[in-house]
Order: C-alpha cells, then sequence, then structure tokens
C-alpha cells in the first residue's frame, strides 16, 4: 500500500523554481531517501509535502486521500508527523511537555467535540468545551493525563539514558543533539503512518549520528514509514530502500541506493561536486 | 474633487515625512520607535524657539533643529533602544513608548504647554489650484518628502554606510560577521531618521501654523497608519503609504464628516493588511524563519509562591484596606484591581498565548459600554450584565482580531494597535449606540444583599473578589493541557501546528478568554466611574496593560497583579511633584524597562 | 505546617472581622469626616490638568487664582485666615479626577473643591464630592447636566442653553447660509444640537454642518464641503486653538469671503495669535473681555497685565472670579464644608467680576447677562459696532 504519493508538485518564490514536477511515492514501511546538492529543493519539498508550504500545482496523496493543500495541523492529525532542518523544540517547555504536545492529537477526554474541529463556527463548541475541561479537570482528564504520561516515558526511554534524566529540563537549556532526539520523539509520539524527518543528524558528530542511525534502524526494523532529507551519504545508503534525487528543484534520479550511487548523472550534479564517493 | 485629493496629499505628504523615518528606525533596529512623533514635537518647538525667539532666518533654522533632533535621536539609541538589543523587541517598543512619555512631558516643562503659533516662514497661500489655495509651503512639503526619499535611496544604496544600513536591516547576525559596526551603524540610522522627523517637525509646524509640545501625538498614530500601509521598513512604501493614507482620509472626511477621520485611518490600516500582510510595499518572506529557541522566555523564570503565601496576600488585600488605608488609597486599590484584571487577560494573550497584543483597552471598551449601555437603557440588573460584557467583549475580540492570523511578527501588534484605536473611534462615531462623545453616564452601581455597592471600600471588595476568581482561572489554565498547547503556539508557532495544533483556533481562543476576562474588568471599570467616554479607552490604557504585565514578568499571572499595583499607585505616589509629575514617571518606566526587562516577577534562570 | 483546612478557616475568620470592622465604610455617607480645623489656612483643592493635552489651560487657571489669592490674602485673608490652595494633576481624565476627589473628601482641612477642567471628568468625581458634602465649583463646567450631579455641584460657566441660541443669532446677523462645524466632543455636540433646536425654531438655514476632531489638525476636507454648498457665514463651535486653525484653512480653501461666528470659548488673544490675518473680521460672543468699561473689569485687566504681561482671557477671568467667589462663601460660613454650601444657596449679591452682584439660581448656575459681541479689527478684539 502507498502512504503517501506525490505527482507533479511545483512550488516558486518570487519567479524561482524551488521545486518543479517532483513526483515520488513511499510505501508502506519503506524508508525513502530525498538527497542533492545545497539549494536543489529538497526542504522545499518537505515543507510542501506536511502542509507548511502550499504548493504552485501538483497532488500530494496520503493513505488513499488527496490532501493538497491541507494544513499541516489537519495533516498531522492524518498521521504525517515531521521534524525540522534546526531542530524546533519548544524552548521553555520541558522535555516530557515537548512530548505531550506531539500526542495532542491522541488526546479525547481534554479535548472534546474533535469531530466539530474542523467546521466553521462550530469549532467553537470544541474549543469551548475544551477550556471548560480545562478548568474543570475531570477524572476522566486527569486518568487521560496520567495515562499519556506513561507514553511520554516510553518515548523518551527509546533514547535511552540521553533524555530520561532530563525528563523535566526546560529544552532549551539541552545541548544540539538532545534537541533533536526530543523533536524525534515528540514526532514520533503519536504513532504517525508517516514520519518525515528533515536532516536528523545535521550537526552532530560521527558518534552521535552513529547512534541516531542505531535508533532510525531501529525504528525502520518495527515497520515505521519514513521520509528522510539527510546530507550524510553513509547514513542515507544505510538507511534507504530507495533514493531520491534533486538538482534543481527537479527529480534527476531515483531507485536504489546502489542504483543511484552509479548514476552517472547523480555523480556530476552532486557526488561529483563534493569529489568524494562515499564507500558502503 | 480635485482640491479635495490636493487636500489630501498635501496632508498625506507631512504623514510621509514622519513615516519615513519610522520606516528607516524600523528597518535598521527592527524596532517600532514611538518615541519618533515626539522627535517631530521637538523638532516643531524647537523650530518656533529659534525662529521666534532668536529670530534665526529659515536654514539655520533648519541646521538647528537638524542639530537637536539628530542628538535627540543619538540619545534614544544610545539609552532606550541599544540596551535592549538582547531583550524582546517589545521590550524596546515600551522603551521608546516610555522615552515619549519623557519627551513630550519634559517639552512641555521647558516651552510651556501652550499652543502657539509656528510662523510662516514659507508663503502658505500663494498658489491655487481648482478653488484651492496652497503655497510654496505645501509644494515644498511634497518635495523635500519625494526629495528626502530619492536621496535616501540613493544614501543606502551608493554609500559605504548606506549599504552598511541596508546589510544590517537584511541581517543583523550576518552583517555583524561580516565586520559591519552594528552599534554605529544603527546609531546613524537614529540619527538619520530624528532628523527627517525634526525637519518634518518644521515643515508640519508650518503645515499645522499652531504646535504645542503634545503635536506629536496626533500627526503620530496617522504617520505609523502610513508607515505600516505603505510597508514597514520600505522607504517609497512610506511614501506612497503616507501620500494615500492623505487622500483616503481627505475623500473620508468629505464623505463622512471630520470626525471619522481616526476611524478611516485605521479601518483602511486594517483592510489593507488583511489583503497584504506586510503592506503595499512590504517584502513577505514565505516562511517565517526559525526561532532561535527560548530567546525571550527563557531569559526569566517566574517566581512560585507557596500557597500560603498567596492565602496570607490574599487575607491581607481584604483586611489591610479596611482597616488601614483612607478612603483615597481604596480608591487606587480599586483601580489597580481593575488594571490587574485587564493585565491578566493580556497574561493569557501575551504570555501564555504569544500575541504581544497592543490593543487590549477595545474589549476593556466594549465590556464597559456593554455593562453600561443594557444597565442604563435596558435597566438590567449588573449581574446579569457582567457575563454579557464579557461574552460580548470576547465575541468581538475574536471577530476584529482574527483576520490577523495571516499576519507575522510586529505585524500582528500593530493589527491589534490598529483594532483598539477603531473600537476607540467607533465608540466616538456610532453616536446612535454609545451616545458619542458624550459617552454614557448615570450608571447605576450594582446591588448585593439589597445594599448599594458604592463606597469605595464595598467597591473594592467586589472588585477584588472577582479578580482572585479571574486569578484562579488563569493560573488553571495555564496548568491545563490547554495551557500547553497555547505555549507550544507561543514558542514555535510552525513547530506546533506540525504537531497537529490548529494555532489559528487557539489564538483565537486566547484572544477570546482574553477578551472575555478583559470585558468583565471593563464592567466593573463602568459602573466604578458611573461615568464612561471614548476617551477613557485611549492607546495609553492598551500600553500601560501591556507594561504591566511585562514588569510583571510577561508569563506570571501574580506578576501582572504585581506591576498593577506598581504601575498604577505610581502616578498617586508622584503626586506632589505636580507638573514633573508624568515626567518622572516616565523616567522609572524607563528605568523599570531597562533594568527589568524579565519583569519583577521573573528571576533569571543560570 | 498549618493544615490547609485550617489555614483557610483562619483566613476566612479574619476576612470576616475585617468586614464587620469596615462596615461603616462599605455603605452610607462619608460626611461624618472629621470636622474641618478652625484656625490656620483655609484649604481649597483644586482638580486641574498640569500635564497633558490640557495643560495649558491649568497654567490659565493659575494665573487667576494666583491673582485672586494675593489679592485675598493680602488683605489679611479671610476672617483672618489666608486661603492656601491644593492642587492635584488629573489631566482632566476621569480616572484621575475620581482618586483626587477621593483625596479631597478624606482631607478634613479641605472646604471646597475647584474643577475639574472637562465636563466629563467632573462628573465623574460628582457623586464623591455629593457624598463628602463637598461643594464642587465646576467653573468651566457648561455641560448641562453638570449641575445636576446633585446638591454640591454648583458652576459660573456659561451653560450651552443660553449661549447656543446667542450664537446662532450672531450668526444670522452676518449672512444668510450657515455652515456650522462644532468639535466633536461633549461639549460641542451639545452646543450644536442646543444650536440647532434653535435654529429649527428661527428658520435659519444651515446649509452644512460637521462635527471635527477637537484634536485635529487638517480641517480642508471638511471646509470644502461647505464651500461647495455655498455658505457665506461659517461658525466654529470650537475652542481657541481649533478655531484658530479653521478661521486659517477656511481662507486656504476659498471661504476667505466668509464671515466667521464664534463662541466665547474662543476668546482669547491666542486665537488671534495663532489664527494671524486671517482672523480679521471674525465675530465672537463673550460673557467677559478686557475691553468692559466696568470698574471691577478695569481693575482686574490692569492687574493681570502688570503681573502677565498679557490680557486675561475667559478661562483666567473665570478662574480668578471662581476663587474670589468661594472666598466670599467661606467668609459668610461658619467655616464648615456644609455651610460654605449655604452661603452659594442663600447668597443674594455675592459679588463677581463676571456677572456683577448675582444670586445663584435653583438649577446651581448663573443667569448669563447678556453677552457683548467683539469683532477682531486690526488683530485685536473690539467691540462691534463700535
Amino acid at each position: 500500500m502507498t502512504v503517501l504519493e506525490v505527482t507533479g508538485l511545483r512550488r516558486s518564490f518570487a519567479g524561482l523554481r524551488a521545486v518543479d514536477g517532483v513526483s515520488f511515492t513511499v510505501g508502506q514501511g519503506e524508508v525513502v531517501s530525498v538527497i542533492g546538492p545545497n539549494g536543489s529543493g529538497k526542504t522545499t519539498a518537505l515543507n510542501l509535502v506536511s502542509g507548511v508550504l502550499r504548493p504552485d500545482s501538483g497532488r500530494v496523496g496520503f493513505l488513499g486521500r488527496d490532501v493538497t493543500g491541507w494544513r499541516p495541523e489537519r495533516l498531522a492529525e492524518a498521521g504525517l508527523s515531521r521534524t525540522f532542518q534546526n531542530g524546533r523544540v519548544f524552548g521553555n517547555l520541558s522535555v516530557a511537555e515537548n512530548v505531550l504536545i506531539g500526542l495532542t492529537s491522541t488526546l479525547e477526554a481534554a479535548r472534546p467535540l474533535a469531530r466539530w474541529r474542523n467546521v466553521p463556527v462550530l469549532r467553537w463548541a470544541s474549543l469551548l468545551a475544551e477550556t471548560a475541561v480545562a478548568l474543570v479537570e475531570p477524572p476522566s482528564v486527569r486518568r487521560e493525563s496520567a495515562e499519556r504520561q506513561a507514553e511520554v516515558s516510553a518515548q523518551l526511554d527509546r533514547f535511552g539514558d540521553r533524555l530520561t534524566p532530563r525528563a523535566s529540563d526546560a529544552a532549551h537549556t539541552l545541548s544540539y543533539a538532545n534537541r533533536r532526539r526530543t523533536e524525534i520523539a515528540r514526532a514520533l509520539a503519536a504513532s504517525p503512518a508517516l514520519l518525515v524527518l528533515d536532516e536528523p543528524t545535521a550537526g552532530m558528530n560521527p558518534a552521535e549520528t552513529a547512534e541516531v542511525l542505531e535508533q532510525l534502524l531501529a525504528l525502520k526494523a518495527t515497520g515505521q514509514t519514513i521520509l528522510l532529507v539527510e546530507h550524510k551519504i553513509d547514513l542515507v545508503m544505510r538507511l534507504s530502500d530507495r533514493v531520491l534525487v534533486l538538482d534543481a528543484g527537479a527529480v534527476i534520479a531515483a531507485g536504489t541506493p546502489d542504483e543511484v550511487r552509479t548514476d552517472p548523472r547523480v555523480i556530476e550534479a552532486y557526488l561529483g561536486k563534493r569529489r568524494t564517493v562515499a564507500r558502503p | 474633487m480635485l482640491d479635495t485629493a490636493l487636500a489630501g496629499l498635501v496632508n498625506g505628504s507631512s504623514y510621509a515625512l514622519l513615516a519615513l523615518g519610522l520606516s528607516l528606525i524600523f528597518g535598521v533596529a527592527n524596532v517600532i520607535n514611538f518615541a519618533h512623533a515626539s522627535v517631530f514635537a521637538v523638532g516643531a518647538m524647537s523650530g518656533w524657539w529659534f525662529s521666534v525667539d532668536l529670530d534665526w532666518p529659515l536654514w539655520t533654522v533648519l541646521l538647528g533643529v537638524v542639530a537637536v533632533t539628530g542628538l535627540l535621536g543619538l540619545v534614544i539609541n544610545l539609552v532606550a533602544v541599544t540596551p535592549l538589543a538582547k531583550a524582546p523587541p517589545i521590550a524596546a517598543l515600551l522603551s521608546t513608548f516610555a522615552v515619549s512619555v519623557v519627551v513630550d512631558n519634559g517639552a512641555q516643562l521647558v516651552f510651556g504647554p501652550e499652543t502657539r503659533r509656528f510662523p510662516a516662514l514659507l508663503a502658505t497661500d500663494n498658489l491655487g489650484l481648482g478653488g484651492l489655495r496652497f503655497g510654496t509651503l505645501d509644494v515644498t512639503i511634497l518635495v523635500v518628502a519625494i526629495g528626502l526619499m530619492l536621496l535616501l535611496g540613493w544614501f543606502l544604496r551608493a554609500t559605504r554606510y548606506g549599504r552598511a544600513i541596508r546589510a544590517v536591516a537584511q541581517d543583523r547576525d550576518a552583517a555583524a560577521q561580516m565586520g559591519i559596526p552594528l552599534a554605529r551603524v544603527q546609531n546613524l540610522a537614529f540619527v538619520v531618521a530624528s532628523v527627517l522627523g525634526g525637519v518634518a517637525g518644521v515643515l508640519g509646524g508650518m503645515y499645522l501654523n499652531n504646535i504645542s509640545p503634545t503635536v506629536g501625538s496626533t500627526v503620530g498614530m496617522s504617520a505609523f497608519a502610513a508607515a505600516t500601509l505603505g510597508g514597514l521598513g520600505s522607504l517609497p512604501g512610506a511614501v506612497a503609504g503616507g501620500l494615500l493614507l492623505g487622500v483616503v482620509e481627505a475623500f473620508g472626511v468629505s464623505w463622512w464628516g471630520g470626525n471619522a477621520r481616526t476611524l478611516i485611518t485605521f479601518a483602511v490600516l486594517l483592510l489593507v493588511l488583511w489583503v497584504r500582510p506586510s503592506g503595499l510595499f512590504g517584502k513577505r518572506t514565505p516562511l517565517a524563519a526559525e526561532p532561535m529557541t527560548g530567546t525571550f522566555f527563557g531569559a526569566a523564570r517566574t517566581v512560585r509562591l507557596k500557597p500560603w503565601q498567596v492565602a496570607v496576600a490574599a487575607v491581607a488585600a481584604y483586611v489591610v484596606p479596611a482597616v488601614a488605608l483612607d478612603d483615597y488609597t481604596v480608591q487606587i486599590g480599586v483601580q489597580v484591581v481593575v488594571y490587574a484584571i485587564l493585565a491578566l487577560s493580556l497574561t493569557l494573550v501575551s504570555g501564555q498565548a504569544g500575541q504581544i497584543s497592543l490593543g487590549q483597552a477595545a474589549p476593556l471598551a466594549i465590556g464597559a459600554y456593554t455593562s453600561a449601555l443594557l444597565t442604563t437603557a435596558t435597566g438590567m440588573d449588573f449581574w446579569l450584565s457582567l457575563p454579557v460584557a464579557g461574552v460580548v467583549a470576547a465575541v468581538l475580540s475574536v471577530v476584529l482580531v482574527s483576520p490577523s492570523w495571516r499576519l507575522r511578527g510586529h505585524y500582528v501588534s500593530i493589527a491589534t494597535l490598529a483594532t483598539g484605536l477603531l473600537v476607540a473611534a467607533a465608540a466616538v462615531n456610532f453616536d446612535w449606540l454609545t451616545n458619542g462623545p458624550s459617552g454614557v453616564s448615570a450608571i447605576p452601581p450594582p446591588s448585593l444583599f439589597g445594599a448599594e455597592v458604592s463606597a469605595p471600600l464595598a467597591v473594592y471588595f467586589l472588585d477584588l473578589t472577582i479578580l482572585l476568581v479571574v486569578l484562579l482561572l488563569v493560573v488553571r489554565l495555564r496548568r491545563s493541557t490547554l495551557g500547553r498547547i497555547w505555549s507550544a503556539v507561543r514558542e514555535d508557532e510552525v513547530a506546533a501546528r506540525s504537531s497537529g495544533i490548529a494555532a489559528a483556533d487557539y489564538k483565537s481562543l486566547a484572544f477570546g478568554i482574553g477578551g472575555f476576562v478583559a470585558g468583565i474588568g471593563g464592567a466593573l471599570f463602568a459602573q466604578q466611574y458611573g461615568y464612561i467616554d471614548p476617551s477613557v479607552f485611549g492607546i495609553s490604557v492598551s500600553l500601560l496593560a501591556l507594561t504591566i504585565v511585562v514588569l510583571g514578568g510577561l508569563n506570571s499571572p501574580l506578576g501582572a497583579v504585581v506591576g498593577a499595583i506598581v504601575l498604577v499607585g505610581l502616578p498617586e505616589a508622584l503626586r506632589m511633584l505636580e507638573e514633573t509629575r508624568m515626567l518622572t514617571y516616565g523616567l522609572l518606566l524607563l528605568a523599570v524597562v531597562l533594568f527589568r526587562p524579565q519583569g519583577l516577577m521573573g528571576k533569571v534562570a543560570r | 505546617m498549618i493544615s490547609r483546612r485550617g489555614l483557610f478557616t483562619a483566613a476566612a475568620g479574619v476576612g470576616a472581622t475585617a468586614v464587620l470592622a469596615s462596615c461603616g465604610r462599605l455603605s452610607g455617607d462619608q460626611a461624618a469626616a472629621a470636622p474641618a480645623p478652625a484656625a490656620g489656612p483655609i484649604f481649597f483643592g483644586v482638580s486641574a490638568p498640569l500635564s497633558g493635552a490640557s495643560a495649558e489651560y491649568g497654567k490659565i487657571w493659575r494665573t487667576g487664582f494666583d491673582l485672586a489669592l494675593d489679592e485675598i490674602n493680602g488683605a489679611g485673608g479671610v476672617n483672618g485666615r489666608k486661603i492656601e490652595l491644593l492642587w492635584e494633576d488629573t489631566q482632566s481624565d476621569q480616572k484621575q479626577s475620581v482618586p483626587v476627589a477621593q483625596k479631597f473628601a478624606g482631607d478634613s482641612r479641605v472646604l471646597a473643591e475647584l474643577g475639574d477642567f472637562a465636563s466629563p471628568a467632573s462628573m465623574a468625581a460628582s457623586p464623591v464630592y455629593e457624598k463628602a458634602h463637598l461643594v464642587q465649583f465646576g467653573f468651566t463646567n457648561s455641560h448641562p447636566d453638570f449641575t445636576k450631579g446633585g446638591e454640591y455641584m454648583w458652576s459660573t460657566s456659561t451653560t450651552q442653553q443660553d449661549h447656543a441660541p446667542e450664537l446662532a443669532e450672531l450668526a444670522k446677523s452676518l449672512g444668510t447660509k450657515q455652515a456650522v462645524y462644532y468639535i466633536n466632543t461633549d461639549w460641542g455636540k451639545t452646543t450644536w444640537k442646543l444650536y440647532e433646536e434653535h435654529a429649527k425654531k428661527s428658520g435659519f438655514e444651515i446649509v452644512h454642518s460637521e462635527a471635527v476632531q477637537a484634536d485635529g489638525s487638517d480641517f480642508r476636507p471638511s471646509l470644502i464641503n461647505g464651500r461647495d454648498k455655498g455658505a457665506d457665514v461659517l461658525v466654529f463651535i470650537a475652542y481657541y486653538q481649533a478655531a484658530a486653525l479653521l478661521t486659517q484653512q477656511a481662507k486656504n480653501v476659498g471661504l476667505g469671503q466668509a464671515k466667521i461666528a464664534l463662541p466665547s470659548s474662543a476668546y482669547s488673544p491666542q486665537y488671534i495669535a495663532l489664527g494671524g490675518e486671517a482672523t480679521e473680521g471674525a465675530q465672537l460672543i463673550v460673557r467677559f473681555h478686557p475691553g468692559d468699561p466696568r470698574p471691577q473689569v478695569r481693575e482686574f485687566v490692569d492687574k493681570y497685565q502688570k503681573r502677565y504681561g498679557k490680557q486675561p482671557d475667559d478661562f483666567g477671568a473665570g478662574a480668578y472670579d471662581a476663587l474670589k467667589i468661594l472666598a466670599w462663601a467661606v467668609e459668610h460660613s461658619d467655616g464648615t464644608r456644609e455651610g460654605v454650601r449655604k452661603a452659594l444657596l442663600e447668597g443674594k449679591d455675592i459679588p463677581s467680576l463676571l456677572y456683577g452682584p448675582f444670586a445663584f439660581r435653583e438649577d446651581r448656575r448663573v443667569t448669563t447677562p447678556k453677552s457683548t459681541r467683539l469683532v477682531v479689527k486690526g488683530g485685536a478684539f473690539t467691540l462691534a459696532g463700535a
């Protein structure tokens, strides 16, 4: 089954075509990586897929539905979670609270009348009910809250003793690598159908990168579908089922890591420029 | 038709001159300079002094004004803006507001408060076109505005310092890494902008004929609207915005009468922002820059009181005034309490949900009018009017503010500022509903257990009780799931949305609940005075409320109460100063913003 | 550690005690303040704009008050006691005038209060003065409802009821097509309503009427409206600054030939100073003018001129007169707050610069004597027809 199906995606900024007719699919349980030189449109493509930007044209299908132009919050509720290039954590919330935010879409008792959320005007019934529940805090909400706290602990445990001891520290006090871990934990909290990662190891040293790779491999083993943008070729080659190469906003090659690595266009556009061919 | 347009053009060019300076400062320092209008007034007043008392000719008058206002601009930057470079933009905004209080009141003391005639150094009606008489002066203003825009444009493009200014405007950090002396460039921008403001003051003085030390406030808000209209940071935008606003105002006044001017100004501003969120000429980046984590709120953590400390404080708040304070002090206490309620509404909107509002007087006014009109016109019981006032203020707050969700950063604050001014202007203009400038009088005091609540102490007890309820409400909301969701929206809206949080809905909700609380405060306000009119709900109320919250520590409910005690109590404590009272108040305000930008109740995290 | 419940019980107990203790202050009259001291200086409170946009009026008040104080205290004071003023700055803002009222009310030395400048600021404070049985002498408060606030609200201001018809008659005598501009404040609006009523009754033609912003700076678009309707008389219901601006800009839009009629609130040497040549020929109706030949006026004008180097205007004269009237009332009282009110109520021939010996009407206002018409001629106010 196809989780994500992107066809003919286009977006330009002030006449510059950042993404120019990109099409690809991501299947259930697959890990697909997008690589390409700086400015080739990788991050823009992710932003278009995750609803942070609206495409000029093209179609995004997610779990069989046309989700083109959906707002990011709606996509997130539908099961698409993402992380950001520079690690966007909520600096003044604790690590645990950051992960709790990732669980927001799973709340039922604390967010009543969720069905009306996307209906104009009527959404206020849901918002006001949420306010009332926040003020009164009935037992059901307290119970739910306790359950979610337990889930948070489970999520943090994924990263061994990296985050758990710091669960109640404010996120802005964390090291860079731990912020990225927090962000991944937040994105994974709601068990998304598709996890979109934008350079999860950017700025990390080799040891940290290796650690993240292990964690992502473990995640892949559980059957998690992942769309990944990454610069570090080693990581991409080890993790990916398929690789997509972008240059100047267009897909210039696609296939298994081995196919892509030997593609002359790729070597010219990307690997050639770096003058280093990654060894397996 | 033609002469109305022409009159608008002439008036608009004086807005354009001021808007140029505002835009330049915004571009370089990313600060909305509330003191710019005061610089204009100082330019006008010193120009008057040079030409009338010292009898200088026009060119030396201009040189003198350039020297005075250039120096003033430098001082403003060094004293009020540069020290806050690391603080959030809101701190610099409030400090420039404090500077404007100091400069306006200082000028009143130096020059005397009288309105005086500005000498006509240029002819004012030697030319004619289509029945409208105008003069060399009007043409000069228009030419100078456009000329200065071109000159500035040239300066920014062709000179080393100009390029430095542009580099800083585009990316401060990158410019600093390139070895551009940030401090010097920002000084230069303030000096240039203030000189523009001073020259505008001289020309504006001639144009307005009459000037006083407070002349800036009249023109300032329109110039501010003009700069935003054109797109903050854009010089052609400032001029185009000024001229456009002038013409639209002229036709609006011609059709709907002179009293509609403010209403027109801010309705136009809001409409333009809704259609073009970065103004007519402003550049809009498609995606907000990724924020640095924990820049502002990370600096401060709120002081937490233990429950027994809160309980003791609450009991003391009841007992001490009853036992130890006279009615005058209790009356001040009533004001403190009402401002604390207003400030708490901002704690939710600005502190919790991160939406800096410069227009919280709007729901206060709506609540006050709702309760006042219901109790006087329909004889509704006060106790019923209280929640109704809250609900009406909440609904209108949401409706008025929600189109601003497309806006970002400073533009959100500006939209709230415009909303606040629009509501006050509506109260003046919608005579049939609000009784216009005459206001609503003879608002009956509420009764409780058959007794009238009107003695200061009784009103104080009533308001204090409501304050405590609101405080409890705010504290509970902050600690709930909802509070956490708001925090996420405040910290990083894009990340919050990608986590499944409908940020716009939650911002609306924050404004809604904030509006409800402010509306309740408004109802209490109306009952407290028994009389309200539109002048009560000016921009100073909005700014005071925000200053209270910032002083108290933006994200601390108790801080809002402490801030209200300090800032509402202070002008009363300074009463013995008479004429120098507001000057001193401004200086203290400035000191508070400079030395405790994290707030009284915030402590710096280690 | 005290238990939570115990804490709240204790708190409730203390709270209840406090409420009981303060029962007397929760309701009823505060007239039971300590009696005024019988010796030492006599105090009047002044609630006035000393800073803010109306500060210049506070400053003019001071000139009038200081002159009156010098006279009274120089002559040995009232009943051998000097008069002193307690100034409080309110910026003429009701948020500040109410606490100031509370302050005066609680200060037993204060025998009467002067001000505030703007009617809304005064009216918001009236309930406090009424409860404290303290005379609130709002000598610039022309709002018809001001003295309806209670027994203790008094005013020597002209009321708009008297003034508006006179202004209308003045305008009528100047031309046939009137354009009326009024500042959009409570005062401007009330005056305009009364003006319009009178015009309807008397059948004048008003070709255009428009509210303008009191602190506005550009009135040209509004004036163009009047010009296009062929107005030959312009009526500016405004204070002197706005009136001067309107006068000047009328000339700019080609209304130079139209006659101008003004109310007494525009009467000030400042009107001519600010408006310049454009004011030439403008006509006003005033209750006070320095050229008045009555001896008390001559004496006042000379003294004022000598001390301040300029001629007094309506506000300066009004302040001087108000203080003298209050001093007279104290002299004819038993030295209590209530006594001051009684003296004003019962006084038959109260001496006054503006009104000659007069008595207050039942509505605690003054019947304005027929006002005088002035015309601006050669850069000065002169009696019309003289």
